[in-house]
């Protein structure tokens, strides 16, 4: 097992922080590259570290390619960064894999589209209540007048407890990152090349990794090229951050459903409309999956993640194979040999860290079908840890989610949130004698914003601070 | 008894150098409309892709120095049927994109005839050759598509009447929908097999094929010695070139990616120099043929489902090779498809090019090297200008599941073996 440098690796790598309940995001543009470097000095030492489990507050820091500029880092760095970086997330190409036209176009997103103000940094603030997140605000908000860096947007969160806002348990199936000190059951166990950068992935390979010039570092802070050459790696340690706005209309997701699940007279059927909402998530709203427990939920499963669907559930009929959960994480689903080593192998080599927090007030599934809602915006700001953004991040949302072709499909997408064609969305429940199935299916999730950063080891913070 | 098989056709054709840019504006043209204008492939029977690629010469070669056009298509047999029907139906379109070719027809002497000549007078030999399924045509593939849709349409109108009900209960009257429509009625019966000639002479290939590789063993083994230590010299020495693609080449090639399920890929390759390389290029692909052709001819290449045809050819005399291939899904799943299931195969053709990642005793890493791999995959992906496909909207799973509902119709069928049908809707 290789050992992790957790004092170096930024700790939202190692934890989610769930017990830091508060939490904002400052999307930051620079001015000043001098002020700019000087406010990074003073920020780089109070980074939160992966060695370190904080009972109070932690902070985060990450950049794009523009932030990375304008400190000054040397473009020789740039070719070592990955394309998907490097292009943004907003290319026309892009927002094909990441489904983001029509509604999602990113000519209408709040920040990170082309007509948005340019971001150059995520400040990630984590406290463990409101009081002392308001009061870590203050500090920061200070600094970074000082230092002439604008907030473009503060992304707000809310603390709805241990779900998101359609109802359902979320964060459940998390990979773990091997050394990072915390069990979990084997197929889950990926190594830290996956999710750190400077160590061996799922094919005993180095991520590709940004290197600068020797010249560039006379303090020596960055760890020598483990590659042989003389180059600095500014990689290491680091990795790639996704963060994506996501709009959630849980009104019309429940009254969609409830549409679909009427009985014979019209009339609403709490049940049925439960079960279709959980063979379209492929949980119960309290976790348990339903390859597990296809016809009700069970608490004592709440957190069951050590399942897999073959043999018991390779056709779909207890969870279905267009289900969100089963196409974002197949687990055995997929060839090569559904079932076997083999498939999990594969399955190992496209999982995300995800560090997501849900924003905007809750609302009731009563509340969401009868409509009673206050019209305030709310969701999910979905965040993730990748080193392959586009062998994990992408692929997951365009071979797997947004596909209609997932593993054999003919015109389905994620039934929560692929995008839709003209017609709406298809949805189909094996079942005996013959499928189920339901058409016309809305959107229920809209992008609003989004952007690739990269998130430095803090050594390569130091580093950036010490630039001219 | 039909012909069923479908065949590759490669045409290359040298472009004259001055009519380069008038082809380039034309390829453009019928870019934006690739079933209907120029050449409309949809309106010809029987092809399933096409494609046309500007092939760049071979840097700093001195044997040419001057651009290709390759017109590739995929379709189904006889060759000669669809030569002719190009030939009848699309003469003017020919003549817009062979026309700025060397040695094509002059405008007076353009007839039927001298176009027919110039195509046959370029056809390229294939190195090697995969279809995903031999012997379903275009429009079996189209007929199953809307069968498929039909009874799925079916069943949505029966919403719940059959709840409890026995699956041979279920296929009985979905039976009776079909028989019930003149227009489906064709379904009733099995799609049609190969003929007993063309069996026969696909026999003979295979026969001969192992008789080759028998008679071969004894110098094979000969020569294994002398094989191996050249093989290992030059995997020693050879390098592998890191080359990380340019964006604004990425960004040209995805600009045309992910547009429907399906996707194209061309590569264009330079072989290493010095005859071995080019030997131990030409027998791999000689036994990857015998195994596309007589192994891998139903829905599966070693593990890799998602290809509906591909091709290799060589050009300026084993020079260079190129590869051309119609895939389902985005290139990243393609390009992990090969790393995880069928590296050895990759590696054992594709070293042979310069710049290919090492390999080790001809199969062994090089692919596995990802994302080296990746990159030597972009580097050599050329944009093909033109591509064609037929039903572009349909994988190869979905083609392959929509022949078992077919198939499904015929004959009596068990309670269990009517379940299992019926989860193929």
């Amino acid at each position: 097992m290789e050992k992790l440098d957790l004092s170096d690796i930024q700790g939202l790598v190692a934890r989610g922080y769930g017990k830091l309940r508060a939490a904002r995001f400052l999307l930051l543009r620079t001015e000043d590259p001098g002020l700019a470097r000087s406010w990074l000095a003073g920020l780089a030492p109070t980074i939160t570290p992966s060695d370190e489990d904080p009972r109070e507050t932690a902070i985060h820091i990450a950049f794009t390619t523009t932030g990375l500029r304008a400190l000054g880092l040397p473009e020789e760095a740039m070719s070592g960064f990955s394309n998907e970086f490097r292009e943004g997330m907003t290319t026309p190409h892009r927002q094909r894999i990441l489904g983001d036209a029509g509604e999602n176009d990113p000519a209408s997103w709040r920040w990170g589209g082309p007509d948005n103000a340019r971001v150059d940094a995520v400040l990630m603030l984590y406290a463990v209540n409101e009081d002392a997140l308001a009061a870590l605000l203050g500090t920061h908000a200070e600094a970074l007048e000082a230092a002439k860096i604008e907030v473009v947007t503060p992304l707000h969160t809310t603390d709805i407890g241990n779900g998101e806002h359609f109802g359902f348990r979320d964060g459940i199936s998390q990979p773990t990152v091997e050394g990072m000190g915390r069990d979990g059951p084997s197929p889950s166990v990926i190594k830290p090349g996956e999710f750190v950068l400077g160590y061996k992935n799922e094919y005993g390979l180095l991520t590709d990794r940004p290197l600068v010039p020797p010249a560039s570092d006379p303090g020596g802070l960055l760890a020598k090229d483990s590659g042989g050459s003389k180059s600095r790696d500014f990689g290491r340690n680091g990795t790639y951050l996704v963060i994506r706005t996501i709009e959630q209309n849980v009104p019309r997701f429940w009254q969609s459903l409830d549409g679909l699940s009427r009985g014979p007279q019209n009339e609403p059927d709490a049940a049925a409309r439960l079960r279709l909402g959980a063979k379209m998530v492929g949980r119960w709203p309290g976790g348990a999956p339903l390859a597990l427990s296809p016809d009700h939920d069970d608490p004592a499963l709440s957190t069951a993640n050590a399942f897999g669907y073959h043999p018991g559930d390779a056709e779909g009929l207890r969870c279905p194979v267009g289900a969100h959960v089963r196409r974002t994480n197949p687990r055995d689903s997929l060839d090569p040999n559904p079932g076997s080593q083999a498939s999990l192998r594969l399955n190992r080599r496209h999982r995300i860290l995800r560090r997501g927090r849900a924003y905007g007030p809750p609302i009731s599934v009563e509340d969401a079908i009868s409509g009673n809602d206050a019209g305030e915006e709310r969701g999910l700001h979905f965040i993730c840890l990748a080193a392959n953004i586009a062998r994990q991040f992408e692929f997951i949302q365009h071979t797997w989610a947004n596909n209609p072709k997932f593993d054999g499909l003919y015109d389905e997408v994620d039934p929560l949130m692929g995008p839709r064609g003209p017609r709406g969305a298809t949805f189909a429940m094996p079942a005996n004698p013959v499928r189920e199935r339901v058409q016309g299916l809305p959107e229920f999730v809209t992008t609003r914003g989004g952007a690739y950063f990269f998130l430095p080891g803090t050594s390569a913070l130091r580093y950036l601070a010490s630039l001219s | 008894m039909a012909t069923t098989h479908q065949v590759a056709i490669t045409i290359v054709a040298p472009i004259v150098p001055a009519s380069l840019e008038r082809l380039q504006a034309t390829l453009v043209e019928m870019s934006a409309n690739p079933g209907t204008s120029i050449l409309p492939f949809s309106q010809f029977n029987g092809v399933h892709f096409a494609r046309l690629v500007i092939i760049p010469p071979i840097a700093g070669a001195a044997t040419r120095s001057r651009s290709s056009l390759a017109f590739l298509l995929d379709c189904d047999a006889p060759e000669r049927e669809r030569l002719r029907q190009l030939v009848t139906t699309a003469g003017e379109g020919l003549d817009a994109v062979l026309g700025c070719c060397e040695g094509y027809p002059a405008v007076g002497a353009r007839s039927g005839r001298s176009r027919m000549a110039y195509l046959r007078s370029h056809l390229r030999p294939l190195a090697a050759c995969y279809v995903n399924t031999i012997g379903r045509p275009l429009k079996q593939i189209q007929q199953e598509a809307t069968l498929r849709l039909e009874l799925e349409q079916f069943l949505d109108g029966k919403k719940n009447a059959w709840s409890g009900k026995p699956a041979t209960s279920v296929r009985g009257d979905i039976l009776a929908f079909v028989q019930g429509r003149q227009d489906l009625r064709w379904a009733l019966q099995p799609a049609p097999k190969p003929s007993l000639f063309w069996r026969v002479g696909e026999w003979l290939h295979l026969a001969r094929g192992l008789l080759i590789v028998l008679a071969a063993v004894p110098f094979a083994l000969m020569a294994a010695p002398f094989v191996i230590v050249a093989l290992r010299r030059r995997e020693l020495s050879d390098a592998a070139d890191r080359l990380i693609p340019e964006d604004s080449h990425v960004e040209e090639l995805a600009a045309v990616e992910d547009l429907l399920p399906q996707n194209q890929f061309t590569a264009i390759g330079e072989v290493k120099p010095g005859r071995f390389r080019q030997l131990v290029a030409r027998t791999v692909l000689w036994l990857v043929n015998l195994g596309t052709r007589h192994i891998y001819n139903r829905g599966v290449l070693t593990g890799v489902k998602s290809i509906h045809a591909a091709r290799w050819v060589f050009l300026d005399d084993y020079r260079q090779m190129v590869f051309s291939s119609n895939y389902d899904g985005s290139l990243e799943n393609y390009m992990d498809d090969f790393i995880d299931k069928v590296s050895w195969g990759l590696n054992a053709v594709f070293s042979n090019g310069v710049g290919y990642p090492r390999t080790n005793w001809l199969v062994r890493e090089g692919a596995t090297d990802e994302q080296a791999f990746k990159s030597y995959i972009r580097t050599r992906q050329k944009l093909s200008e033109v591509w064609y496909t037929a039903y572009g909207q349909l994988t190869t799973l979905n083609i392959a599941n929509n022949a078992r509902i077919r198939a499904g119709l015929h004959g009596q069928l068990t309670e269990a073996a009517a379940a299992a049908w019926l989860r193929t809707l």
